[in-house]
């Protein structure tokens, strides 16, 4: 019979009469204890060996125990401490005693309840009287202790007087705990197999395609490996985090039957401010935070549809409607040529509700995008240049409030932040307006989520929409820090990226 | 957005809630769409509100939007205004750059430190919102008993007196300023904050505010000067003068505001005088009077200021109802409107006809009145805006519209994707870098010069105020960013192979925009043996993917070593480029093993 070296080794210590613990099949072989009991096992499944499960009970030492069988019990302390105070002749006062010790509150109430428990003086009064016939080395407690302490890896209880292991238990000092015994014994067939010769079969580490082809692989045993032990790190590829975010909000949003949106980064003034009433003379736009071109500066006229230039301006100055005011500031062409990188994508919605991106929109319809804009900000753990902007929009014949409420409700459902709330907001482009508030899924905060309205008449008008517009905006770093709990954008977007971060960030879906 | 600062007893005091805990006016404000951001060091409330209620920049404004909210007042609020006593007269002299002014008496103060405070922060406020920093409108407030008016006249100043802006003006009845323009060293005069007699000039030299305001007003044609009987008195928009000064002993004010657009000071002007009447001030108008050859819209016009005049706006009951998706009936619109400080009388209950368009089908509508001081209201929206606050937003309850459309993501959305998800597949790192970039690292640490007919040698589209060097272009190619990736990650295991398909830009003026914008795929492969081959065996795998012909013809980059460059055509179209970098572009990256690196166009896979 061919066996594995190590299941050799086991049979061979096994006896028939004398059942044998692995403990000791695994000195006597000099195999590993796990590798012994396996092959143990293997050797039952043969039938060659019989083990025996039983569980057996030791004691030993807490933390706690360990640490007063190396300083000494507190009683003990306490005691020894009072006599060098000549405690034994006159009660010393209890606060004195102590101060000369180290023990803790806790320690203070141990050492007084067993100083006492144990007659090993008097304390009356708060003064400390003691017996100085008390023989400490005769304490059973303490014997034990010691005794268990030099017993590294747990006693068996029955060695042990059973009463004071039960006190000590009840001090927290001891603790049982049980452990699995395996005895093997040689079964009849194991004893037939040994008789007959048992030989070391050979084994193979790597299963190579010569092994598999030639069919000595029947022959052959393979070598255990260390299963447990760890493999190299292995980085397949992955999706960057945010983008992840940015495909789970389109799958959220396309299944709610919004189309997307691209354009241009780059784009005119006219498009990115005035179109959306915004007036020229805004801070927003002379604000430093806003990216101007220095090269292109500047689109040309002709590339502005005339008809609507002439619709936006008269907007801007006159307003939409019999009871129309416009905005009593300057209005420029020119000014509304200038090149800028966008400081949102509601110029993409622009576009499309002129109908220049793609043909005229009749409604219903509802369109997103999850595109970047550009920001001069100061950059911090919560702002960068850029950022992505999740826009979208629904237009529909007669939309109100309550339209509005209802789709971003369910929107931000989607990412687990309930209880929304609407704040009435100003925008120049919308009216009503609301800045959204919800409840944050970990933290349960109210926190704020994004921008939404309903785009004004003078916005709509001079694009020739003449149905309700409901939109809504908000960054996309910032419901991927909602949703994840990242602290720091820069560690998120951008070329500081760690690899580790991209590497090992939990993949959220 | 701006802030205020409010002191919550005056809140408690001039709404007359002495019971609102702090507590209790911050949901208050919260529900006003004020928010809390802090508290001074001496207990004030730190508010940021939205820029469109002006009228709430000051303490009275707050607490007069807070009483309509209570219900303590309703409908709109005209203050008593006395008849005029001064006349600003405006003559032919006045800066073209400025040729608007406007004025108020109030009279019968009794300020302390508390209310001057707020005074002098709703004029900031004022300034750095509607004013434009100033230069739109500015304001100068002074003591009414230090001014000696001339005695006002309607006749016009002598050509003599107007050539010499020193001279005054004769007057008989009523008192009289004058606006006019005046040389840069024609004058001098006393300024605040100072004890020495200075020209316009002086004091946008050595003053602060003078140096603050210099810029713009340096190019002014004159200098913009009011006077009184005694002399020159402010210096608008700069500075006012000392002799005028107010203190909280002030009783009696002279407000004037001049600027580039006379609705705008006019509207500047009515918040102010609306929140002195807040504090029991006795508002007087002002007469303003334009020469016939004043520059600007006004030149002989007789303004009475403050116009303080409602406006009208006709609101449809039908617009109303489906903007807040709820039934109203006609009572409880004409409630919610006062609740909210205007008047709203239903149109056809005098027979009054409305213009069909404007009223809907059932033809209901709404003649709604509102405060000269609401410059927020350009339509009708803005006041069903307004009747929806009042009822409450947040009690109507969200309804999923029942609109039914058809979703899908844009083809080059899904062309990226689908490219993505390829690279991921190969093993490559995904990345997301910024689109803006620093010019060396765009060009220079990859030896490529702007304006080469090589991958990354376009025009880039150029800030005009960057953030900083390294975000001054948008990046024209996306190598660079993945090697700024790798260099910041030298301390990371090998092999990094990492990839991006992402946004780049250069000029081109045959766009609309001038800018050519596309989207490109780069990988790169770091690791001890990286070679051409690695990268190319990965190119094959991505082309064969999208069922693209791939062919390598030898070329040659700055950024990689002859040899071992080859241009990437994709069905026959010059696509991009793909090689070993260049030892010098790996070591500028503090690079110590080599790359192969690729990038082409996205759109040459579809």
């Amino acid at each position: 019979m061919k066996l594995p070296e190590t299941q050799v080794a086991v049979l061979e210590a096994a006896s028939a009469d004398d059942p044998r613990t692995v403990e000791s099949t695994a000195d006597e072989t000099g195999e590993p204890e796990p590798s012994v009991t396996g092959a143990a096992f293997s050797l039952e499944e043969e039938g060659l060996l019989a083990v025996e499960e039983t569980t057996e009970t030791d004691i030993y030492l807490t933390s706690e125990g360990e640490s007063y069988a190396f300083e000494g019990l507190p009683e003990h302390t306490l005691w020894a401490t009072a006599l060098s105070l000549d405690a034994d002749e006159r009660p010393v006062d209890l606060g004195r005693v102590l101060a000369m010790t180290t023990l803790d509150d806790d320690a203070t109430d141990i050492a007084l309840a067993n100083f006492a428990r144990k007659g090993m003086g008097e304390i009356d009064d708060g003064g400390v009287s003691v017996d100085p016939d008390y023989d400490l080395d005769a304490d059973p407690e303490k014997r034990h202790l010691d005794a268990l302490d030099e017993a590294d890896d747990g006693a068996d209880p029955a060695d042990f007087d059973a009463d004071v292991v039960e006190r000590l238990q009840g001090r927290s000092l001891v603790e049982e705990a049980e452990r699995t015994v395996r005895r093997v014994t040689l079964t009849e067939a194991g004893v037939t197999a040994l008789m007959e010769g048992v030989e070391v079969a050979e084994t193979v580490d790597q299963v190579t395609p010569g092994l598999v082809t030639s069919g000595e692989w029947a022959e052959v045993e393979y070598a255990d490996y260390n299963v447990e032990a760890d493999a190299e790190a292995v980085y397949g590829g992955r999706q960057h985090p945010l983008r992840g975010m940015a495909e789970r909000v389109k799958d959220v949003l396309v299944g709610m039957g919004f189309q997307e949106m691209q354009g241009p980064h780059v784009d005119a003034d006219f498009y990115i401010n005035d179109c959306l009433f915004m007036p020229q003379d805004h801070p927003a736009r002379t604000h430093w935070d806003r990216f101007a071109l220095e090269a292109p500066a500047k689109i040309d006229t002709e590339d502005l549809p005339a008809d609507l230039v002439e619709a936006v301006e008269r907007a801007h100055r006159e307003g939409v409607g019999p009871d129309g005011e416009g905005y009593h500031s300057p209005w420029d062409e020119e000014f509304a040529r200038a090149l800028a990188l966008r400081g949102h994508t509601t110029s993409l919605s622009v576009r499309h509700l002129a109908g220049l991106a793609d043909a005229d929109l009749e409604p219903p319809e509802r369109y997103f995008s999850i595109e970047k804009g550009y920001r001069n900000d100061t950059l911090d753990a919560t702002h960068l240049l850029e950022f992505f902007q999740i826009e979208g929009w629904v237009m529909a014949d007669d939309l109100s409030v309550r339209d509005l409420m209802g789709t971003f409700t369910e929107f931000y459902e989607q990412f687990g932040i309930t209880d929304i709330e609407f704040k009435p907001h100003y925008n120049p482009y919308t009216e009503p307006s609301f800045e959204l508030f919800g409840r944050h899924p970990e933290t349960g905060e109210l926190i704020e989520i994004g921008n939404s309205g309903i785009f004004r008449p003078e916005m709509l008008n001079p694009l020739g929409v003449e149905a309700d517009v409901m939109a809504w905006g908000l960054a996309l770093e910032r419901l991927y820090m909602l949703v994840t709990g990242a602290e720091d954008i820069r560690d998120v977007h951008g070329t500081l990226a760690d690899l580790e971060f991209l590497r090992t960030e939990e993949v959220t879906y | 957005m701006p802030t205020v600062e409010v002191d919550p007893d005056e809140l408690r005091e001039l709404t007359g809630h002495g019971d609102r805990s702090d507590e209790d006016l911050r949901e208050d404000l919260f529900a006003l769409g004020i928010e809390y951001e802090g508290e001074t060091d001496d207990g004030a409330f730190e508010l940021e509100f939205a820029p469109d209620r002006l009228d709430r920049l000051s303490v009275e404004g707050i607490a007069r939007s807070l009483r309509y909210q209570y219900g303590d007042d309703r409908g709109v609020y005209m203050p008593a205004v006395n008849d005029p006593e001064w006349t600003i007269h405006v003559d032919g002299d006045v800066p073209a750059d400025r040729p608007y002014v406007t004025g108020a008496v109030v009279r019968g103060l009794d300020l302390d430190e508390d209310s001057l405070e707020s005074l002098i922060q709703l004029q900031e406020k004022l300034h750095a919102t509607m004013g434009r920093e100033r230069v739109k409108g500015a304001i100068g407030i002074h003591d009414l008993t230090m001014l000696k008016g001339a005695a006002a006249t309607t006749e016009e100043p002598t050509e003599a007196e107007l050539d010499d802006a020193r001279v005054e003006t004769a007057a008989s009845g009523g008192k009289s300023i004058r606006y006019t323009g005046i040389g840069k060293v024609d004058d001098r005069f006393v300024p605040l904050d100072s004890d020495k007699e200075m020209t316009p000039v002086e004091v946008l030299n050595q003053t602060e505010t003078g140096r603050k305001y210099a810029p713009f007003v340096s190019a002014y044609d004159r200098m913009p000067a009011i006077y009184d009987d005694v002399g020159l008195f402010s210096f608008p928009p700069v500075i006012n003068g000392k002799r005028t000064e107010v203190s909280a002993d002030s009783r009696d004010l002279f407000i004037e505001m001049t600027g580039t657009d006379q609705w705008t000071i006019d509207h500047m002007l009515t918040i102010v005088c609306y929140a002195l009447d807040a504090r029991g001030g006795r508002v007087e108008e002002v007469e303003v009077t334009y020469a016939d050859d004043a520059v600007g819209e006004d030149a002989s016009a007789t303004l009475v200021r403050p116009d303080l005049t409602t406006r009208t706006k006709t609101a449809a009951h039908a617009d109303i109802e489906s903007m807040l998706g709820i039934d109203l009936d006609g009572e409880e619109v004409v409630d919610l409107a006062e609740r909210a400080g205007l008047n709203a009388t239903r149109a056809d209950a005098d027979g009054t006809s409305v213009a069909s368009a404007d009223t809907g089908d059932d033809g209901l509508a709404y003649e709604v009145e509102i405060p000269p001081y609401r410059v927020d209201v350009l339509h009708p929206v803005d006041v069903v805006d307004d009747i929806g606050r009042a009822f409450g937003f947040n009690d109507l309850g969200p309804r999923y519209p029942d609109v039914s459309t058809v979703g899908g993501r844009h083809e080059r959305s899904r062309l990226e994707r689908a490219t993505r998800e390829t690279l991921v597949g190969l093993g490559f790192q995904d990345l997301l870098n910024f689109h803006l970039i620093g010019r060396t690292e765009n060009f220079n640490r990859l030896n490529v010069d702007p304006g080469t007919d090589v991958l990354g040698g376009g025009e880039p589209a150029a800030i005009k105020e960057p953030y900083s060097e390294a975000f001054e272009v948008v990046r024209t190619w996306a190598l660079p960013s993945l090697l700024r990736v790798l260099e910041n990650n030298t301390h990371r295991s090998y092999p990094q192979d990492l990839s991006e398909v992402g946004f780049v830009a250069e000029r081109d003026d045959d766009v609309e925009t001038k800018v050519a914008e596309r989207r490109s795929v780069a990988a790169v492969l770091a690791r001890n043996d990286a070679s051409y081959e690695d990268a190319k065996a990965r190119l094959r795998a991505v082309c064969r993917t999208f069922d693209a012909d791939l062919e390598t013809p030898p070329t040659d980059h700055p950024s990689f070593i002859d040899g071992r460059t080859a241009e990437v055509v994709i069905d026959g179209e010059s696509a991009g480029v793909i090689g070993e970098l260049h030892p010098e572009v790996l070591v500028e990256h503090d690079l110590e093993l080599p790359v192969a690196a690729l990038e082409f166009d996205l759109d040459a896979l579809r």
